[in-house]
């Protein structure tokens, strides 16, 4: 049973007005997101129906939280940190060069539709600067070879 | 030190539950059980914990203060949201020993027999969320979590909420309004949270490296744990070096290990042919510390004595390679973009003050900006609504009394005394 369905199941237990609907929001979205990738205006309006909230809260919540996207994004999306310690450490340039080897600008998709890359604050990676984060793993310290492998997995999948 | 946190971390390979039983896991529910929950938070007042989330405030006082006759339910958060640059030691405990952390937040919970249990953890470490909830399966499944555990007639249930991003879920109120499905803005001080907090119901929030010392502390006793620090302090910390560092890492040691010991000792000091510029003690929302101050024990009191907030213990080391103009810069664009935005000072002020420094770094500065942005700093501080704008500006505010030359030269010569790009030379 996939993440969404585990919550539908669980919503449907509760009492329309139960304050658990809305806490459900953000399990909510991130289980939408999962499944198409980003947060569509459907999936808004869905989330909205699930948890009893208007389209125009869960719309608040979507762009407040930054790992919510309500554009679309690569299948992958590689998180750069730009923070102290990894700006101490080479990680402004790192960012420049990922742009330049992957071919994306930050906040764009690759033509494959394969990678995103965003900047994002400390990553708690700190002791691994310059760091970043994709699909959940940790990397670093990121250097140029490290990085070069790293762009051929995930651009060079299919 | 004989380690205590993290002697049996190992994120490569967490230990599952029966091998965690093996070491010993999880014998703190009987200890708890059998020593009552006044008792419990007795024990933990006497071994002075003090929270490691940042602020300090003693554990034992704070389980204390919400008193045993609040209004039920009553909820239970470990907070594991850590963002704080430089801070990096829930990440070792979440991905290292998750059964650590659910034996502590039953104990916990126990203590103030709260029946919910919240972890919040940040949305970044999701890997790690996952064997949390993996582990609090098994727990479950043994019995260690849920109705009448280990015949005790406690019943618990623990909830894994994975987070979605911004440093500001951190925030004890603002994290229960997370919690709620809210927009995450943090709650007016009153009522406090311990009184009216989760859904209006009496609800306690502490850092999950406070709470993983708990148990500990009541199999070995409050005396022990206070015998572990030096230099005052009490029990053993998880502290953090990075930055301008040979080997930056976590480092469990005695509270109140000064900051030579750290810097030099682990992590292995600066570059070659490198000095010390300054440090930040707590992670970026703290002052800056000095070479004067290396000999400071890295305990709240002596920390706070020196001018700065020992904070989260995450060191942040600067050399003299380092433009502290755009350091100040860098942290203050963290913070312009973290603002949740909720009032005036911090949403718009904080974005000015980013403004002004990157007119600086970039050889643009003017002769009264420094007066302008030392007024702006004393002026957002107190007008904002919670304690993140004032942690904003305490690293700024220090920048400009410690490295007051590096800023004027930047504004009488039009460019980084360091010769570095404008804005990436750190
Ligand atoms: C802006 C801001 C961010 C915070 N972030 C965190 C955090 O990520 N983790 C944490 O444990 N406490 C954080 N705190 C402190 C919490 O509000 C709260 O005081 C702490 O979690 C209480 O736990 P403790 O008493 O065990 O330290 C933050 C506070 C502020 C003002
Ligand atoms: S000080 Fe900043 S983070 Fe705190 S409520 Fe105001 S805008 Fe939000
Ligand atoms: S500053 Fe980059 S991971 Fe902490």
């Amino acid at each position: 049973m996939s993440k969404l369905q585990e919550l539908e199941k669980h919503l449907a237990q509760l009492p329309p007005a139960h304050p658990e609907r809305r806490a459900a929001v953000v399990p909510a979205m991130q289980a939408l997101q999962t499944e198409r990738g980003y947060l569509d205006d459907a999936a808004v309006e869905e989330v909205a129906r699930l948890t009893g909230l208007s389209a125009t809260e869960v719309e608040e919540l979507a762009t407040f939280y930054s790992l919510i996207y309500r554009r679309p994004v690569g299948r992958h999306v590689l998180l750069v940190c730009d923070s102290l310690c990894c700006a101490m450490n080479g990680g402004k340039q790192l960012l420049t060069r990922v742009e330049q080897m992957s071919g994306v600008s930050l906040g764009e998709v690759t033509a494959d539709g394969a990678l995103s890359v965003l900047p994002s604050i400390c990553l708690g990676l700190c002791d691994r600067a310059p760091a970043a984060l994709v699909d959940g793993e940790a990397l670093g310290p990121l250097d140029e070879f490290a990085l070069a492998a790293l762009l051929q997995r995930l651009q060079g999948e299919d | 030190m004989e380690a205590v946190l993290t002697q049996h971390l190992d994120p490569a390979a967490p230990l599952g539950l029966e091998a965690y039983r093996g070491v010993g896991g999880y014998r703190s529910l009987a200890a708890a059980f059998d020593l009552k929950p006044e008792a419990i938070i007795k024990t933990v007042e006497a071994a002075n914990l003090r929270g490691r989330g940042g602020a300090g405030f003693s554990c034992g006082v704070k389980w204390r203060l919400r008193g045993v006759d609040a209004a039920k339910p009553r909820y239970l958060v470990c907070n594991l949201d850590e963002s704080e640059p430089g801070t990096f030691k829930d990440r070792h405990l979440l991905y290292g020993g998750p059964h650590q952390i659910i034996e502590a937040v039953i104990v916990a919970a126990y203590a103030l027999q709260s029946e919910r249990a919240f972890i919040f953890v940040r949305g970044e470490y999701a890997t790690g969320g996952n064997g949390l909830k993996r582990a609090l399966k098994e727990a479950e499944a043994a019995g260690l979590v849920g109705a009448n555990i280990g015949g005790s007639g406690f019943d618990l249930q623990i909830d894994v909420h994975l987070s979605a991003g911004r440093y500001i879920c951190g925030e004890g109120s603002a994290q229960i309004n997370a919690l709620e499905g809210r927009r995450p803005n943090p709650r007016h001080k009153i009522p406090r949270t311990s009184i009216k907090g989760l859904w209006g119901q009496p609800t306690t929030t502490n850092n999950v490296e406070t709470l993983v010392n708990v148990p500990h502390i009541l199999l070995n006793g409050a005396d022990w744990f206070r015998d572990l620090g030096i230099n005052g302090g009490c029990g053993s910390k998880l502290y953090g070096v990075s930055g301008k560092v040979q080997h930056p890492g976590l480092f469990e040691l005695p509270t109140g290990t000064t900051a030579r010991e750290l810097i030099f000792d682990h992590a292995g000091g600066l570059a070659e042919g490198r000095s010390l510029l300054g440090f930040l003690p707590g992670g970026a929302s703290t002052a800056f510390l000095l070479p004067e101050h290396l000999d400071v024990p890295m305990d709240f009191d002596p920390v706070a004595k020196a001018g700065s907030r020992l904070g989260t213990g995450g060191i942040i080391v600067l050399d003299d390679t380092t433009c502290p103009v755009a350091v100040a810069l860098n942290l203050m664009r963290f913070f312009a973009r973290e603002s949740c935005g909720f009032c005036t000072p911090c949403r718009d002020g904080l974005p000015y003050l980013a403004q002004i420094l990157a007119a600086i770094a970039a050889g643009e500065g003017q002769v009264e900006d420094l007066a302008l942005l030392e007024d702006l700093c004393e002026k957002i501080a107190p007008q904002s609504f919670c304690a993140f704008a004032p942690g904003a500006v305490m690293p700024l505010t220090s920048s400009l009394q410690c490295f007051r030359e590096h800023y004027a030269q930047h504004i009488a010569t039009g460019r980084c005394p360091f010769g570095k790009a404008n804005e990436g030379g750190l």
